[in-house]
This record gives structure tokens, C-alpha cells and sequence, in this order.
């Protein structure tokens, strides 16, 4: 397929793309995430259960299809339930009225469990009431006939406050974990003494009184010491009350609700507690066919059906409850026993088995019922919850958000109102730059915009703030790759080549370093996605898939459109393409200022350092835990009002912040709601009217944690992703500045971070590990030159390589700088909070990614690569022929044959040879020639010689090639075949690679290969010396490592090593004349 | 954030190694890890072990890291001119 051909196609593709697109566009919609559309998100975390004792990736999927059920019996539309991390589950449920039943719904384990009631009732003595029946022991007889409620397991039956039952409980030895328990390890309650100021502050926090005489629960139970001390009521420390532990093995179960109508709280003065010896003897997972129904007496209760390992376990269990009674019925008296069935933690009800109807238990083969105390609804819920079956883990609610209709649309307009910001800036940016290149630039964006929604409505990706966060910094990624792009293709014209040779070359150039630093981002993005939070995932997803699209739009699209209008008026002369005048060269000595540049670094470090010490990071509630709610009021009010309202509504220490001016807007920060959010809107809607948008955030302190953790685990990986890369790509000496710039970069952050006192969320970690890609982004494309710098100048010292090359990419470099920040710009100033937080880090991050990439990275490159023997010789080298290194290799000892084409930039290039050399190369071919005939002895320099016995080339990155034999080679190829310049022995210097390879391909019109020569200021050209045929036999390259007989020479000191560690050969080269160097390089 | 203290102030202290002749062992890397590992651990043997939370955090702790960010640089500094003597030429090629 030829080139036309292929373009033609690309563009077709294009064009059929677009087309599809449009119809994507037309008929898909756009899934709007809750941040965007009002509605809940809740995250749970999953804790082991007896019956599962470690949290998997197999249990939380099946718990994630069990809520997902849960959820399409609620009728709630397009809920999304999903995984996240380690052991987190995050549920959004869109456009949700009744939070309350929603949450209790979806979270709740709904575990029943069937206990032997007398077998495992404790009395207040802690004996098991079978014990005492015998006996007549008048406790073990009211547990077990509930005495004057007349029923077991209600109120009045024997039960116990709170506080009694657990310290009960605590006396009881714990058990060894097995699966007929309920819960796994032990369980702590947190209590106040009677009278109290704990007692009374939790109280007041409850909206409730405080009951005299009496212990108070000021939290638990709870699995955790430190999650129970985290989420103490206000004013409330753990030095303030009692820490009970009840050991596995034994639970505190709340009594059953007497009626339907008496439901009765755990916090209650009212309820009681009974302890149970912890000894399930069936579970919900033994039932079937669980439905809502009414007894006899028509009141509600649940019926179900036992499958086969129910049905046994029944049977057995109710003939061993049979048989008791039996044995305890003594003289005529019948003492019926029981069994309990019990549902996250509270007894629902404690029903009889009648041994004289069923003397050896219940078979079960009929099913069974339980009735006790249900309404209709509640019936119904338990019977769908059954159904559905238990949760295979515990859950416990660490994060909950909610966000009003209204709010999102707000967030909805200010994003994009800030992507369509960003994406004209960036325009504007492109056509005043790059002028007609600028426009197919922009032409490439809208095909990337176009391309970008189609699939967000197609996959479909639910758009969040975040994920609108991530699109717009992709406009800039595409940009970046035009940038690139256009950099390289304006060098190529600028250096001689035709429109279209320019154009394909510099696609084909330019293509390298942006795939490298587009396949980091796209894993950063991806370790982001697997990690992180569901905020952060959209984030990371589109992040991840819009620089996928662009590398197409941006590479193959507008090479296209370009390649295609090759030929055309419009772009025929270079200056059409912002390659007319002569490009701005940068003559600064930035390996020389990098110290100054170093220790600006380090005092921005230390401050930043000084300010992490004194002043800390502001962390959010995401970190901290807590409460944050976004309200807007329908009328004006001041902070103190409002913070009286929403503290009797039950806010634990509320801090109103008024924003703006109207007196409207306001953002209150809190404990931890105990209270639904829901309660709080209706108070505040009392007093000010309904609110015109509401937004409430709680979040538990093992949220944060697990954030930071997995923020911890993304840093490391994404840091080993990208060592691994760029020592792939590179080496392993590029991966180690690129990770130094990193830190240099994350901390720079966190130091701006912590003196500005802005706030750290979770999308401040998002926008973090997104600086790791972005960072490296413009340290490739600098190592990229660097990389391919190296073996065009084999004479030159390290530090003139990455100056020359630091100034052939500074120009692209703030380009693409500016082209990331710009957007990131349009965030700051037109998002909201959200887009504000990403924003904020990106900013610094970004710019200080640019900085360190040529002020921290490359210099550390330099420092480490100059310390090689071949680089330290090169300096010696250069040092003791003129007294010093300068800045920059000089132009006529660079092959590079950019700077003699100057005279041709003119006119139309009218000649495109896109394959072949350029004119100027050819020009100066012809002069090496020239050379090369008129001088034939003068190529024998002392230095030159040297280097015929050089076996390596340049070693290290330069990727030269074998010296002595492809120079031998390159003779034969360069002097039949015309020139083969790499190949011409000492004359021209070519380093390795241009003197077997290139010089023998004899590249173009005949000529000669490209040799890559290149040196330091008038030095000598290096290379493979060839002496003339008429005087010294050809060289035996097996032999070259030997010194030629009759010659009086020491090895070349840029002789490389063959690896490991080597020393500097002692030289006195200082004392040696270096006349033939000097003329060599004088020459050039 | 007492060891992110620690590192920040460890990596500031490194920028300044450029003053002075790049004779570490195993260059300016070697000074770079040099100074993150003296910080750090300094930091930590000062505090019995135990990193300094958020709320124990102050600009004490920043401070802290100086003298071992310092030492390590040191450490490292000497031991290259301790090899370069030994071996008696130029730094050693790593």
C-alpha cells in the first residue's frame, strides 16, 4: 500500500468514524454519574464473618450481586454497585427518596440465625436456663417462660439493661472460632458511667435525655478499638467511660419488638438484653422460599420452606429441644422449650416447640413461619431479605454522600462550562502558535472531542466530575502530541527537507517519544483505576481512554489530513507551518545554572519541608473522617443562625463557613452524621425554606484509611510501572533521575500543599498520582533527545549532549507545558470545589513536572552519566585540548547537517525526497569527500590511531557500533561506493554506528551514510580511522584489540568497558601535543 | 507525616550536594539515597522508632532529619574518597 493510499484510508476511516460518532451522539444517552445527577453513594467495607473469615475478591462479588438485587427490588434506575480496592464496596443509588430504607436495605447482612433457646440463654449467673430447670432456678424459669410477659425473648422476660448483659457477657471465656458462631472475634461497647458528663453529652448528641441511675452506651458495638474511640459522640474521649470487651463466642441480642407498633430502640431505656451462649443451630442460608404471609390471627408474618441441610439441622435441633422439654416437664407440668431466631443482633421471636405434638422434633418437610411483631412492610422486607439471601460478609458503612438534583446540575454546568474553557484556550493556543498546522491541530481536537463522547455514550462511561476532570486534561495530552509532532516536523523543514519529507519524517520522529510518554499515562491511569476510589476510577478511566484517542487522532488523523494537503498551495511554503524564520536556538548553559537551579529546588524543599513540620496538611474529611454538607439556602441567613439550626437537628459540632457574599451559600463541617441527612434538610427547610441544593458527605475513619492505603499502593506501583518502562525503553540509568524528578515533584506538591493550608482530599490523591504520568511526560520527551543525541555526538561531552539537547526541546517542551496547564487553568477558574481541588494540585504538579524535568532530571542524568569512563575521557579530553568544556559542541563538528541549510529555507521545496538525504546533508557529503581526497595522510592523527583500536564503540547509550571493523567496512563501501562518510576512517568521525551501518548502506543518491559525527568544540572528529590503502594494510578485525607493530600509542581513552567496574587509565595525555586533534577539529 | 517530613527535608538538603565535588560513592545518586536513608533513619532513632503522626507532627520533626540527612551525605561522601584513594585514579565507574 503506498503512502497515498494509506493516507486516504486513514482519512476515510476518519470520515467514518466521525459519521458514526454523530449517530452515537444522536441516539445514545449520556450516563450521568450521582455527583451530576443528585442521589446517594454509600461505601461499604467488608469485615469477615464466621462463615467467611477473610474478605475476598469471590465473597465481595457475591455480595455485590446480592445488593445489586436488593437494589432492583427498591425500583431504584441505574444504581451502580461495584468493588473498589481491597474490600470496598461502593453503592450509588440515583434519584433516591427514601434514604433511610435504602441503606438498611442494601447494607444490611440479614443473616437469621436459629438458636436452642434454653441451651444457650444465659441467666444472670451465667449458667445456660437449660440448667436451672430442674432446679426450678426461678431466672432459668422466666428466660425460659418469659415469667410475667408470658412469652420468651420479649421485654419483661428476663431481659437485662445494656449495660448488665454486656458485662455479663465479658465474664464468659471466649471460644475458639467455629462456623456455628455468628460473629468472628470479639465485640466492644464503649460505656458511660450513671450522671455522667459523657453520659449527658451523648445524650444531647441523641437528642435524647439521659437515664438516671444508669450506664449509658456512648458507642458500639463494634469490632474495632479504634473505629469505636473514632466515632465517640462530641465533647466525648476515651478517657471518659468503660470499654467493655464480650469475647466470641458469646452475644448480646436485643430483645424482640412486643408488637408492630412497639418498636422499641436499642438505646432505649425501655430495652433489654438477653446473653446467649454464641451456638447457631441453623442460618438464613438454610431456608428457601421465603414469603411474606399472615398467621392464623391475620397478622404478617414470613414463611419459608428449608432445603435439605436445613431440614436436617431442624429436625435435629427441635427434636433436641423436644426431648428437653420432656425431660424437664416434671409432676404434670409442661415446660415447652424453645428456639430463637434472631436477625442482625436483635431476637425477632423465641417460638415454642410443643414436645407432646412433636416428641422427636419438627421434620420440617411442611416449611415453617415466623411471626412476631411485623408490619406488612416489614414482613415483606424480611421475606424479600431471606430471599435474596445474607450477605456472605459483614458490611460496615464508612462513607456516605448525598447530593441533591439541583447540586449536580450545578456541578454538571460548571464542568462543562470549564472543558469548553479549557478546549478554546487551547485552540486559540494551537492556530496563534502553529498557524495552518495549528488549525489541522484543532481540526484533530474536535475529531477527538467528537470521537471521546461517542464512546462515553457508547461503552457508556458514567460521567462524573472527576471523569470530566479527566477529559479535559486529555485535551491537553492531545494537544501535546501535536506539539510534538509539529516541533519535529517544523525542525525538519527548517533543516532543508521538503513539506512532505518533513511532514513524514517528523511524524516518524516524533512518534517515539510520544507513545513512551502516552503508554505511562495510560498506566498510571490504569493502576489508578484498579486501586483507587469509584471518584477517582472515572477519573482514571477517562483519563486513560482519552489518551488512547488521541494518540489516534493526534498521530494518525492529522498525519493524514497533513500528508494529504502535502501537495497543496496552503502549506507550501514553510512559513505556512511556522517553519519560516529561523528557529529561536537556546544558547543557555543549563547544565551550568542547574546548580543554581538545584538549590532553588532545595530551599522551596525546605520550606515546603518546614511547613509539612509546622503547619501539617490540611486533610479533609475524606482522610479525617467526618461530616460536610453544601447547602444552599432559598433566602439569605448568617452562619451562627444557621449553626443553631443544624445542631439541634443533631449535628455533632457543626463549623458553618459562609461562601460568597449572598449569604446563601454554605458548607458546614461536622462530626460524623448520627443523624440521617435527611433530618437535617427538613430543619434547615423549616427555618429557611426549601434549600435550593443540598449536598451531604459522611465519612467513617476507616475511609480514609483505606484511601491512603491505596493511594500508597498506587504511588509504588505506578513508580515501578514507570522504572521498568523507561528502563525498557531507555536504560536503567534514565529510570533512576526519572524517579528522583518524581519525588521531587509529589513533594513539591505536598509542601505547596501544606503552606497554603488548601484542603487534601481524595481528589487531591487522584490529581497526585496523575502528576506521575504528566511529570514524566516532558522527561521523556527531553530523554527522548537526549537518547538520540548521544551516538550523532560521540566526541562530546555528556553535558553538551543534554545542553544541545535541552535546547533543541525547550521551545516544545513549554509548549506542551503551557498546553496542559491551559486547561488545567480553565479548571481552576471555572469548576467547582471538585474540578477546584483536581485543579489545584495539577497546576503545581504540572509545572513543577516541566521544571524538574529540565532542571532536576537531566542534570542528575548528567552528573551520573559523567562519572562512565567513556564520558569522563570525552571531558578530560576536551579539557586538556582547550582548558575547559564548553556549553556546546560547536555546529561544525556536529554531523547534524541542520545548521548549513539555512540558504535553501527560502524558496518552495520543490524536491520531496522523503526517503533520501537532504540537500544540505548532501552538500556537506560532498565536501567530506572532497576532504577526504585532497588530505589522505592528514586523517592519521595521534588521536585517530588511538581509536583504530578502539573494539567498541561509544559503550553506554550511544549506541555506536563496532569501531575497528565496520570502520575497515565502511572504507571499502565509502570509497567505492562515494563516500560512506561513517565509514571513511579517521576523517570523518562517524562514531560507530555511522560507520559500519549507514556508511555501507551508502543512504541516498549514492552518497554516503549518514555519519553520525559530532563533537565538542573544535575537537577532533573521532570515529574509525582507516589509514589510507596505500600505506597501511587493512585492519584484521579480530585484531583489533592489538597494537599495531611499530606504533607508539597508548588505547584510546574513550575506550569503553566491556561492564562492570572500571578505572580511569592514568593518562598524561595533558603533556602530549594534540596538534593533529586540534587541526582535525579546526578543520571541521 | 512525620517521615514525610523527614524525606522532604532529607531530599531538600540533597539539592545542595551539587556544591560540592562529585566525589560520593556512587555519585550524586549515591548522596540522593545517602541523605533520604540518613533522614529518615536518624528520624526515627530520635523518636524511639516511632513515626511521629499527624497530630505530633512539628517543625521540630523537620528539623530532626538535618543531622541525619547530613551524616549520610557524609557517609557517602567519604567512603567515595575512601575508594577513590584505595583504588588510587579517578571515581569509580558504577
Amino acid at each position: 500500500m503506498s503512502d497515498r493510499q494509506r493516507h486516504g484510508f486513514v482519512l476515510l476511516l476518519v470520515v467514518g468514524l466521525i459519521a458514526a460518532s454523530i449517530v452515537v451522539l444522536a441516539t445514545q444517552k449520556t450516563v450521568l454519574g450521582l455527583d451530576l445527577k443528585g442521589g446517594i453513594e454509600l461505601v461499604y467495607q467488608g469485615e469477615p464473618s464466621p462463615q467467611t473469615p477473610k474478605v475476598t475478591q469471590a465473597a465481595l462479588d457475591r455480595a455485590v450481586d446480592i445488593m445489586r438485587s436488593r437494589v432492583d427490588q427498591l425500583g431504584v434506575s441505574e444504581p451502580s454497585i461495584q468493588t473498589t480496592g481491597e474490600n470496598l464496596i461502593t453503592v450509588g443509588l440515583p434519584d433516591v427518596h427514601d434514604v433511610k430504607r435504602a441503606e438498611d436495605e442494601v447494607g444490611q447482612t440479614a443473616q437469621l440465625y436459629f438458636y436452642d433457646w434454653e441451651a444457650n440463654v444465659l441467666t444472670p449467673a451465667g449458667k445456660p436456663a437449660a440448667q436451672g430447670l430442674l432446679t426450678q432456678d426461678t431466672d432459668s424459669v422466666t428466660l425460659s417462660t418469659g415469667g410475667t410477659a408470658g412469652q420468651p425473648g420479649v421485654p419483661g422476660a428476663g431481659g437485662q439493661p445494656l449495660y448488665q448483659a454486656v458485662k455479663l457477657a465479658a465474664k464468659q471465656p471466649p471460644q475458639p472460632l467455629s462456623k456455628t458462631q455468628s460473629r468472628k472475634g470479639p465485640a466492644y461497647y464503649f460505656f458511660g458511667a450513671p450522671g455522667s458528663a459523657a453520659c449527658a453529652a451523648a445524650a444531647k448528641a441523641d437528642n435524647t435525655k439521659p437515664v438516671a441511675g444508669q450506664h449509658c452506651l456512648l458507642n458500639g458495638p463494634d469490632t474495632s478499638t479504634q473505629d469505636l474511640y473514632d466515632n465517640l459522640p462530641a465533647g466525648v474521649t476515651k478517657a471518659d467511660g468503660e470499654l467493655v470487651t464480650v469475647p466470641q463466642g458469646t452475644v448480646v441480642l436485643q430483645a424482640a419488638n412486643p408488637s408492630a407498633s412497639d418498636v422499641i430502640s436499642p438505646t432505649s431505656p425501655n430495652a433489654e438484653f438477653f446473653v446467649l451462649k454464641d451456638n447457631v443451630a441453623l442460618t438464613g442460608n438454610d431456608i428457601t422460599n421465603p414469603q411474606p404471609s399472615t398467621d392464623q390471627s391475620g397478622q404478617p408474618d414470613v414463611t419459608f420452606s428449608f432445603n435439605g441441610a436445613g431440614q436436617s439441622k431442624f429436625s435435629k435441633v427441635t427434636g433436641e429441644i423436644a426431648h428437653r422439654g420432656s425431660n424437664v416437664s416434671l409432676g404434670g407440668q409442661s415446660l415447652n422449650q424453645h428456639f430463637a431466631v434472631a436477625l442482625d443482633n436483635q431476637l425477632i421471636t423465641v417460638p415454642q416447640i410443643d414436645f407432646r405434638q412433636y416428641p422427636d422434633g419438627i421434620v420440617g418437610g411442611g416449611g415453617a413461619d415466623i411471626t412476631g411483631g411485623f408490619t406488612s412492610q416489614s414482613a415483606s422486607d424480611l421475606a424479600t431479605q431471606l430471599r435474596l439471601g445474607a450477605l456472605p460478609i459483614e458490611l460496615k458503612r464508612i462513607s456516605e454522600e448525598e447530593v441533591s438534583a439541583t447540586l449536580g446540575q450545578q456541578a454538571l454546568h460548571q464542568g462543562l462550562v470549564a472543558g469548553a474553557a479549557g478546549l478554546i484556550i487551547v485552540m486559540l493556543f494551537l492556530i496563534a502558535y502553529y498557524r495552518v498546522l495549528g488549525l489541522i491541530a484543532v481540526a484533530g481536537l474536535l475529531v477527538y472531542g467528537l470521537y471521546f463522547y461517542a464512546l462515553i455514550k457508547l461503552i457508556p462511561i458514567t460521567l462524573t466530575l472527576a471523569g470530566i476532570a479527566g477529559l479535559i486534561l486529555t485535551i491537553g495530552v492531545a494537544a501535546d502530541a501535536n506539539i510534538v509532532i509539529f516541533e519535529r516536523v517544523k525542525e525538519e523543514i527548517r533543516a532543508g527537507r521538503s513539506i512532505r519529507a518533513g511532514i513524514a519524517t517528523g511524524y516518524k520522529k516524533g512518534l517515539t517519544a510520544i507513545i513512551d510518554a502516552n503508554v505511562v499515562t495510560i498506566m498510571t491511569a490504569f493502576i489508578l483505576f484498579v486501586l483507587a476510589t469509584s471518584d477517582v476510577q472515572g477519573f482514571a478511566f477517562t483519563l486513560g481512554i482519552g489518551t488512547i484517542v488521541s494518540l489516534f487522532t493526534a498521530v494518525l488523523a492529522t498525519q493524514a489530513i497533513l500528508m494529504t494537503m502535502g501537495d497543496s498551495r496552503t502549506i507550501a511554503r514553510p512559513s505556512a507551518l511556522g517553519a519560516g524564520g529561523k528557529k529561536h536556538e537556546w544558547t543557555f548553559d543549563f547544565m551550568g545554572a542547574s546548580k543554581y537551579f538545584f538549590s532553588l529546588s532545595g530551599v522551596i524543599l525546605l520550606i515546603g519541608a518546614l511547613a509539612i513540620g509546622g503547619r501539617g496538611l490540611n486533610l479533609g474529611i475524606d482522610f479525617t473522617s467526618g461530616a460536610r454538607i453544601d447547602v444552599t439556602l432559598a433566602k439569605p441567613a448568617t452562619s451562627s443562625s444557621l449553626q443553631s439550626i443544624v445542631r439541634g437537628a443533631g449535628v455533632q459540632e457543626p463549623v458553618v463557613q459562609q461562601i460568597g457574599t449572598k449569604g446563601t451559600q454554605f458548607q458546614i463541617s461536622s462530626k460524623p452524621l448520627s443523624v440521617g441527612s435527611g433530618r437535617v434538610e427538613q430543619a434547615i427547610a423549616a427555618k429557611y425554606g426549601q434549600p435550593k441544593s443540598f449536598g451531604a458527605t459522611t465519612v467513617g475513619p476507616t475511609f480514609g484509611q483505606s484511601v491512603a492505603h491505596s493511594a500508597v499502593i498506587a504511588i509504588i506501583a505506578s513508580l515501578l510501572v514507570i522504572s521498568l518502562y523507561v528502563t525498557l525503553r531507555f536504560s536503567w540509568k534514565f529510570a533512576v533521575p526519572v524517579l528522583i524528578a518524581l519525588m521531587h515533584d509529589l513533594l513539591i506538591t505536598s509542601g505547596v500543599y501544606a503552606l497554603t493550608g488548601r484542603e487534601v482530599t481524595v481528589d487531591t490523591v487522584a490529581a497526585l498520582l496523575t502528576i506521575l504520568g504528566y511529570s514524566l511526560y516532558d522527561t521523556i520527551i527531553v530523554f527522548d533527545r537526549v537518547r538520540e543525541n548521544i551516538p550523532r555526538m560521540p566526541r562530546a561531552a555528556f553535558s553538551q549532549i543534554v545542553n544541545r539537547s535541552m535546547s533543541e526541546v525547550l521551545t516544545r517542551s513549554l509548549a506542551t507545558t503551557s498546553c496542559t496547564l491551559l486547561p488545567v487553568i480553565a479548571l481552576l477558574l471555572f469548576g467547582g470545589s471538585t474540578l477546584k481541588d483536581f485543579a489545584f494540585a495539577l497546576l503545581i504538579g504540572v509545572a513543577s513536572g516541566a521544571y524538574s524535568s529540565i532542571f532536576i532530571a537531566s542534570p542528575v542524568l548528567t552528573h551520573w552519566k559523567e562519572r562512565e569512563s567513556v564520558y569522563r575521557h570525552r571531558r578530560e579530553r576536551i579539557e586538556a585540548d582547550y582548558g575547559f568544556v564548553a556549553a556546546y559542541a560547536s555546529a561544525g563538528s556536529d554531523v547534524d547537517p541542520a545548521r548549513d541549510r539555512s540558504r535553501r529555507r527560502g524558496g518552495r521545496l520543490t524536491e520531496p525526497d522523503p526517503e533520501g538525504v537532504s540537500a544540505a546533508e548532501f552538500e556537506q557529503m560532498k565536501r567530506d569527500i572532497a576532504e577526504e581526497e585532497a588530505e589522505p595522510r592528514r586523517r592519521t592523527s595521534t588521536l585517530t590511531k588511538r581509536l583504530a583500536h578502539s573494539s567498541d564503540g561509544e559503550g553506554d547509550g550511544s549506541g555506536s557500533g563496532r569501531s575497528g571493523g565496520n570502520g575497515a567496512a565502511g572504507t571499502g563501501g565509502g570509497r567505492s561506493g562515494g563516500a560512506g562518510r561513517g565509514g571513511s576512517g579517521g576523517r570523518s568521525g562517524a562514531g560507530g554506528r555511522g560507520a559500519g551501518g549507514r556508511g555501507a548502506a551508502g543512504r541516498g543518491a549514492g552518497a554516503a551514510g549518514r555519519g553520525a559525527g559530532g563533537g565538542a568544540p573544535g575537537q577532533p572528529q573521532g570515529g574509525e580511522p582507516t589509514p589510507p590503502p596505500s600505506s597501511t594494510p587493512p585492519i584484521d578485525p579480530e585484531k583489533l584489540d592489538e597494537p599495531l607493530a611499530g606504533e607508539d600509542f597508548e588505547h584510546a581513552p574513550d575506550e569503553p568497558e566491556e561492564g562492570g567496574i572500571a578505572r580511569a587509565p592514568k593518562s598524561d595525555r595533558s603533556s602530549k601535543p594534540r596538534r593533529g586533534n586540534r587541526r582535525h577539529g579546526r578543520r571541521r | 507525616m512525620g517521615m514525610l517530613a523527614w524525606v522532604m527535608m532529607g531530599l531538600a538538603l540533597w539539592h545542595f550536594t551539587v556544591w560540592l565535588p562529585d566525589r560520593y560513592w556512587g555519585g550524586i545518586v549515591g548522596a540522593f539515597i545517602g541523605a533520604l536513608i540518613g533522614s529518615a533513619l536518624f528520624g526515627l532513632i530520635v523518636n524511639g522508632f516511632s513515626i511521629p503522626g499527624r497530630h505530633d507532627t512539628h517543625l521540630y520533626t523537620a528539623l530532626e532529619a538535618i543531622p541525619g540527612a547530613l551524616i549520610g551525605i557524609g557517609i557517602i561522601y567519604f567512603e567515595g574518597v575512601r575508594r577513590e584513594r584505595a583504588g588510587g585514579a579517578g571515581p569509580v565507574q558504577i
